[in-house]
């Protein structure tokens, strides 16, 4: 069963207050909701870690959450951080395989609209997009990526750079 | 419903701690008493000034709502949320800048005679003073930073320098004695663009994840 979002920032708040049950199952619902989000962002091989630095994140930042406000919000915020933390760290990975297995759907379109990490990208120029999908996320080299995108190597590079630097300010505005 | 066990949960369930809310009433009130603190600690050190002109009214209240709008959002950066702008401060902010601004419009008009009265060497003092004075604001909010989780800590960093800057030197405008546009206008402004600049490179590297 998944919970939705008033049950899951009912739970944060009882955690807040050292209740362990409450933050077991807190934990475990923002696992999967994590695992959902990050899917189709994060290539296969980087989705546990992905998954499992931000719930410490979680753990670490618990009261930075307002319990009078909604959950998702933060909990995104928080995610879209530790996602782009790891874009900035994953260079040259190998395996491109992008993982299919769980579904990605939610209950709360407009919530999820606005708070994906898709949100992010539709900022961003379409060149520098590409090169983050490709060599970030998909593992390509700078060369592959060049000859897939039709960039230059340099051009890559500089996509990237700008493209990562241009998503650190997006978190919490897009 | 029977659930895998995972380590990693299991281990930070037995790590769960009470903690309280980061509540906006709760950072606006300790900034506030900061600011009081500075304020009472000049006027205690070096004694309250004897009058006050409208150019230092006017100036010490730009710098003050510059001080409120950039720790406010300070205090908002540390509980992030999808959705956020952050940039509230930006018009405070160029509100301030129209001190600066003015200052050297007329420095440009009158020409070089009209800085005589603002001496350097009561400007840097001044300046100092006004960092000096900032640091209970800066410990603050950083002491908040630390505690939340802000997303962009360069940017959090930058915007607490200008808190403390506007802060410190609003407190010690209580005894500076100068009523010279030149001097408040240079180095007034000075000391919240020094704040700022010491904010950008030092906070982020205080602020853990």
């Amino acid at each position: 069963m998944k919970a939705d979002e008033a049950s899951l920032g009912q739970l944060a708040a009882l955690a807040q207050r050292g209740d362990r049950a409450a933050y077991a199952a807190f934990l475990r619902e923002a696992q999967l909701w994590l695992r959902r989000y990050f899917v189709r962002r994060v290539g296969a091989e980087f989705l546990d870690d992905l998954v499992q630095e931000t719930l410490l994140s979680i753990h670490a930042k618990l009261s930075s959450y307002d319990p009078h406000r909604p959950l998702l919000p933060w909990l995104a915020a928080i995610a879209r951080y530790r996602w782009v933390d790891q874009l900035r760290r994953i260079y040259r990975a190998q395996e491109d395989a992008l993982s299919e297995e769980l579904p990605c759907e939610d209950d709360e379109p407009e919530i999820a609209a606005r708070i994906s990490l898709d949100r992010l990208f539709s900022y961003l120029p379409e060149g520098q997009v590409r090169a983050i999908e490709l060599v970030k996320i998909e593992g390509l080299s700078v060369t592959e990526a060049a000859a897939a995108s039709g960039q230059s190597e340099s051009l890559v590079k500089v996509n990237i750079h700008r493209g990562l630097k241009k998503l650190a300010t997006l978190i919490e505005k897009a | 419903m029977i659930r895998n066990p995972d380590p990693l949960i299991d281990s930070l369930i037995s790590q769960l701690a009470p903690v309280r809310p980061m509540r906006l009433s709760t950072g606006l009130g300790r900034t506030a008493l900061s600011l009081a603190a500075a304020i009472g600690l000049v006027v205690a050190m070096l004694g309250l000034r004897g009058d006050a002109t409208p150019l230092v009214l006017l100036s010490s209240g730009l710098f003050l709502v510059l001080g409120a709008a950039a720790s406010v959002t300070v205090i908002m950066m540390g509980r992030p949320r999808v959705g956020s702008e952050h940039s509230g401060w930006l018009w405070a902010a160029a509100m301030a800048a129209l001190l600066p601004a003015t200052t050297l419009l007329m420095g440009l008009i009158h020409g070089p005679t009209a800085w005589a009265e603002s001496d350097p060497a009561t400007g840097m003092a001044c300046l100092a003073m006004g960092l000096l004075f900032g640091l209970a604001t800066a410990s603050v909010l950083v002491a908040w930073l630390r505690r939340g989780a802000p997303t962009s800590p360069a940017r959090a960093g930058l915007i607490t320098g200008i808190a403390a800057g506007s802060f410190g030197i609003f407190a010690f405008s209580f005894h500076c004695p100068s009523n010279d546009l030149y001097h408040i206008g240079v180095w007034h402004s000075l000391s919240v663009i020094v704040a700022a600049v010491i904010g950008r490179v030092i906070v982020p590297r205080l602020i853990r994840w």
